[in-house]
């Protein structure tokens, strides 16, 4: 038999958990129940910015229905909490620092019991001056929001001499460009349920993202040990970054109303609530200025980069540390300066959202590059070779690349499927047409540090578990929201073992039954989970392999497991199934259980001088875009995109398909139509009436090119695409818009009035559907 | 969260009649639920609420050929609309505009009599409907009366429908024959799209090559929408040219700023409503291989 390279890893898989979803019989935090369950509800800041002077529940507490009602003053523990900094309200206690801001909390026999009762509390409140412009913040005159001052984050890179390369420069181009704050739009509002637990301790079904975290908030705001604190997940509808903080508040406020009364508590934010109180992609203002020569090699590139990180801080130290790590883009350049900060504003708070830090960075770098290249006369793909990395190259940071730097490889491969030059020739040719549809053509590339790396310790852990007929379960600590991590823990297992993915079953996370795994973000999830997975796959596999040598009466090494068979290599006649394999195993007292744990390669940072290695690994990326633009209207239609991507290797190829369609439908929303906008601390739009993403019906042709090369650091070379998926159709796609119509448009989304006239519209007026 | 309601179900026109007399105060009429379940849910008020569903009433589910005339009942869904052959051959725009509305699921909902009550400055049947100059039959228990369907409404989201009364057909002339129509829907995204501008118009021309019939009427340009007579007057008698057309969009587009005088949007919809309203010509007289535009 001639064995191919692998069996299960690389094939088209069917996804775990796809039958519950499609027949609709998975079961959401919404969907469940509990006898003597009560529905929490939330009152919120009517304020942008507001000492509380007073609250009064009494009027909530003495309604029909009403159980409990609880302020700040009722939490017995801590009353702020956050994994980067501690100053987020679980509900405000001194004052409110954007409208939506939670203030206090009820909880009723009924869901209309409970929200009636949330409008009978009354809150005193003395209204401070807000600050809604982050440059505004900035200015030391400025009203604080918090202790200290409002920019509270700083991160720098330096290489070489900034001075010394603009002087070599023979063309400087200064340039800002500025992106929008974007809702990340997952289908499934925000739910928790709590449920007391015997002994004080509290368990909660929730859709956090990252269960961990939250674990750790909500023990500290009930002030009661980790281990009395149980969070499990429920089948996820999504989150792409945006369930961590904004559950972590929602979990310690069932949890409180929990133990306040001895019942269990459900709370589920409606569409309208999540857009208010949930935490948004930030807002950035983008100064750069780039030197070349006129060849068009790079000298020096400059950034300064805001950030709007509005109330809290949420994880915008680490976002805009992986803005600031990536600013200068995917280039050799020996000069580089970055300063990347975070503001505080009286606005909606932000944090992360697939791409973290990245998709702001690349729509200005990439919009820098494709300015130079018309600057210098030079196509745009050709500037971006000349300048890109290649094995060897050292980063911003002086980080020295690993082996398989293959951005050459997606760029040529992604321009090639969109036969660039000649497109970008004809749509050149084109433009002497009178017609009002122009065409073009634009291409957004970038490298991405893969997993956390410098933000801290990285390590996961997954559990497989053979029975004793074969069939096999596994968790693990790396969550499941929908993007497939299970599936490809599940695919990794079957692989090692030589089983069909179908014979496992996946459980959820649940903070009590394994190790904290970390958050499950920053594309981290196959090559960390997948890595545990393995490991905890091969432990098992090493003990019935051994148990398989005696039966058989064969060597280890001359033993196969493929396709639920484990036989020997010399002789066929020599076979067992797995499952009786299992089972023999199981009689005789081997161990069938195998604990995976993986801890990344270390990474090294030093704030002072902004150098280090950032990240273990990278992965490079491309994508190409066509458009047409209608230049009467404004109107752009993305007529076909090709995204290349190296995911080191491809674990389930539906899945990473599935990403990059996803990805790159997400990136064209941020790029074309998506903006959460608020006016003096109002948001304008509170459900998907207004906050316009992209339909089914405006999915361009998408290709997705998967390019591996296999990186030694993951589970069968298996590296990122979650976030690489998303990060660059934007800048891709306003590349073309500038190919087509000659005119650069350096502000997100590039709407119908921006692409028409060049500039932002602002609403001033009412609209009609508010005349009513 | 939905307010408390309070529901009743008609299954005929007298039905429905009867406990709108009853009923002093205001019932919200649910014939699609298509606009007045997402304004139920956002309502701030605790009252209660009262629902009278005629979703059932068959007699107000058909589209009619009355020889010259095309009668539509109220309930006649968007999706049955787009696909009825009378009123593709006789108004071909409004099954344009019944194609472009909202998504597939608000189509095989949402019915000709919401989009009509509804008056939403937006509501993608109105501009063709106005250009067929449209007749509606409004019925109390006092008996029932016919309105032109430009006097009905009077301005975003306000119609000259009394408490007690409701929509039941949708009556007008076919379209001439030979006459050609169009109906342009300018959206933010392909589908679920509120409309940002829309240009209906339909006509046509004579044995000379001049234009003898021709309607136009803009819509989400005016918080009322009506034919731009004006404009149609200074079309009618002239051969079809692209100067013409673009000298008609420039009229409609100063229209437009002389009634809502200048707004936010201004500098953005002026030139767009010029160039729709001389697509929209361009396609209907053949000058130029149409375009589409959603």
């Amino acid at each position: 038999m001639q064995k191919k390279e692998h069996n299960v890893v690389g094939q088209y898989t069917g996804r775990l958990d796809a039958f519950g979803k499609v027949t609709g019989r998975a079961l959401y935090a919404a969907d469940r129940c509990f006898p003597g369950m009560l529905y929490g509800a939330v009152l919120r800041s009517p304020y942008p910015h507001a000492r509380i002077l007073q609250i009064s529940t009494n009027a909530a507490t003495r309604k029909k229905g009403v159980i409990a009602a609880l302020t700040a003053s009722d939490i017995p523990g801590a009353r702020v909490f956050g994994v980067v900094v501690k100053n987020q309200s679980v509900m405000a206690e001194d004052k409110v620092r954007f409208i939506g801001d939670g203030v206090a909390i009820v909880a009723a026999l009924t869901e209309r019991e409970a929200r009636e009762a949330v409008g009978l509390i009354r809150v005193e409140y003395k209204l401070l001056p807000a600050v809604f412009d982050v440059e505004e913040a900035m200015k030391p005159d400025a009203p604080r929001i918090h202790q200290g001052d409002n920019v509270f984050i700083h991160h720098k890179v330096r290489r070489g001499s900034i001075e010394k390369g603009f002087q070599e420069a023979e063309v400087i181009l200064k340039r800002s460009y500025r992106t929008q704050r974007i809702e990340h739009s997952y289908l499934e509002p925000e739910a928790a349920l709590a449920l007391p637990l015997p002994g004080d301790g509290i368990k909660i079904e929730c859709c956090a993202q990252n269960a961990y975290s939250t674990r750790r908030s909500v023990s500290e705001v009930l002030g009661i040990p980790m281990n009395r604190v149980e969070i499990e997940q429920a089948t996820m509808g999504g989150s792409f970054g945006g369930k961590d903080e904004v559950m972590t508040s929602l979990c310690c406020r069932a949890a409180l109303l929990a133990l306040k009364t001895g019942r269990p508590v459900k709370m589920v934010n409606t569409r309208e609530e999540s857009f208010l109180e949930s935490y948004k992609r930030h807002p950035y203002i983008l100064y750069y200025k780039i030197g070349a020569k006129k060849n068009g090699r790079l000298t020096a590139i400059e950034a300064r980069i805001i950030a709007d990180a509005g109330a809290y801080a949420s994880m915008s130290p680490f976002v805009t540390w992986r803005s600031a790590v990536q600013a200068a883009g995917p280039y050799e350049c020996l000069n580089v300066k970055t300063d990347a900060f975070a503001v505080y504003t009286n606005q909606a708070y932000t944090g992360a959202m697939r791409g973290f830090g990245s998709p702001q960075v690349n729509f200005a770098i990439e919009s820098l590059m494709d300015e130079l290249a018309q600057e210098l006369n030079l196509d745009p793909l050709e500037l971006r070779l000349k300048n890109c990395f290649t094995e060897g190259s050292v980063t911003a940071t002086g980080q020295k690349l690993n082996p398989g730097v293959s951005l050459k490889e997606v760029l040529q491969k992604a321009a090639g499927e969109m036969k660039w030059e000649m497109k970008r020739a004809l749509y050149e040719g084109e433009k002497r047409n009178q017609d009002y549809i122009k065409r073009g053509i634009g291409l957004a590339c970038s490298y991405r540090g893969v997993s956390l790396g410098a933000e801290g310790i990285d390590a996961a852990a997954t559990v497989v578990s053979v029975q004793s007929d074969g069939s096999v379960i596994m968790w693990s600590g790396i969550s499941d929201m929908g993007q497939g991590a299970q599936t490809a823990q599940a695919i990794i297992a079957s692989e090692v073992l030589g089983i069909s993915p179908d014979r496992i079953t996946f459980f959820p996370v649940n903070t009590s039954r394994i190790s904290d795994s970390g958050p499950t973000v920053a594309s981290r999830g196959t090559i960390m989970g997948g890595s545990a997975a393995k490991k905890g796959a091969e432990t098992v596999r090493d003990s019935m392999l051994k148990e398989a040598s005696i039966i058989l009466d064969e060597s280890i090494d001359n033993l196969i497991m493929y396709n639920n068979w484990i036989f020997s290599s010399k002789n066929r006649t020599k076979k067992t199934s797995f499952s009786a394999l299992a089972g023999e195993c199981f009689n005789r007292g081997v161990k069938l259980f195998g604990f995976g744990w993986h801890k990344s390669p270390s990474t090294t940072w030093d704030e002072k001088t902004g150098q280090g290695q950032a990240y273990f690994t990278f992965v490079y990326g491309c994508n190409v875009a066509e458009v047409e633009v209608d230049t009467e209207t404004g109107q752009v239609k993305v007529i076909r995109i090709a995204a290349a991507h190296d995911v080191g290797k491809a674990i389930n190829r539906a899945g990473v398909e599935g990403q990059i369609y996803g990805g790159l439908v997400m990136g064209m929303g941020y790029g074309l139509m998506e903006e959460f906008s608020i006016q003096e601390g109002e948001p304008q739009c509170y459900n998907f009436d207004e906050y316009l993403i992209p339909t089914a019906c405006d999915i361009p042709d998408m290709k997705a090119i998967i390019v591996e090369n296999p990186d030694p650091l993951g589970p069968f070379g298996a590296k990122s695409i979650g976030e690489p998926a998303t990060e660059l159709a934007a800048p891709a796609i306003l590349n073309a818009i500038c190919h087509a119509t000659g005119k650069r448009i350096r502000e997100l989304p590039a709407d119908l009035e921006k692409v028409l006239l060049d500039h932002k519209l602002k609403r001033i007026s009412k609209r009609g559907s508010e005349e009513k | 969260m939905l307010p408390e309601i309070k529901y009743y179900k008609a299954n005929t026109v007298e039905e429905t009649v009867h406990i709108l007399a009853q009923n002093k105060h205001a019932i919200r009429i649910l014939a699609g639920g298509t606009d007045l379940l997402p304004e139920l849910r956002s309502e701030k008020q605790n009252r209660k609420v009262i629902i009278l569903d005629i979703s059932s009433i068959k007699l107000l589910n058909k589209i009619e050929d009355e020889g010259h005339f095309i009668r539509i009942g109220a309930l006649v869904k968007h999706s049955q609309m787009v696909e009825s052959i009378l009123l593709g051959r006789h108004a071909g725009f409004l099954t344009q505009a019944s194609s472009l509305v909202g998504s597939a699921q608000i189509r095989n909902r949402g019915t000709l009599g919401g989009n009509i009550c509804n008056a939403a400055p937006c509501a993608d049947t109105l501009p063709p409907l106005v250009a067929l100059d449209a007749e509606l039959t409004l019925e109390s228990s006092s008996g029932n009366r016919t309105e032109l369907l430009s006097g009905f409404i009077r301005g975003a989201y306000k119609t000259n429908r009394a408490n007690d009364e409701f929509l039941t057909w949708i009556r007008f002339k076919k379209l001439p024959e030979g006459c050609r129509s169009n109906f342009i829907k300018l959206g933010r995204r392909e589908a679920l799209s509120i409309a940002r501008l829309q240009v209906a118009a339909c006509g046509m021309i004579d044995s000379n090559n001049k234009i003898c019939y021709i309607r136009i009427v803009p819509g989400s340009t005016t918080p009322n929408v009506f034919r731009f007579t004006e404009v149609e007057e200074y079309l009618l008698g002239n051969e079809p040219s692209e100067r013409l057309f673009s000298k008609a969009g420039d009229m409609v587009a100063r229209k437009m700023v002389e009634i809502t005088g200048v707004r936010w949007s201004t500098e953005y919809k002026k030139p767009v409503i010029a160039a729709l309203v001389r697509r929209s010509l361009q396609a209907i007289f053949n000058l130029k291989p149409g375009v589409a535009v959603k």
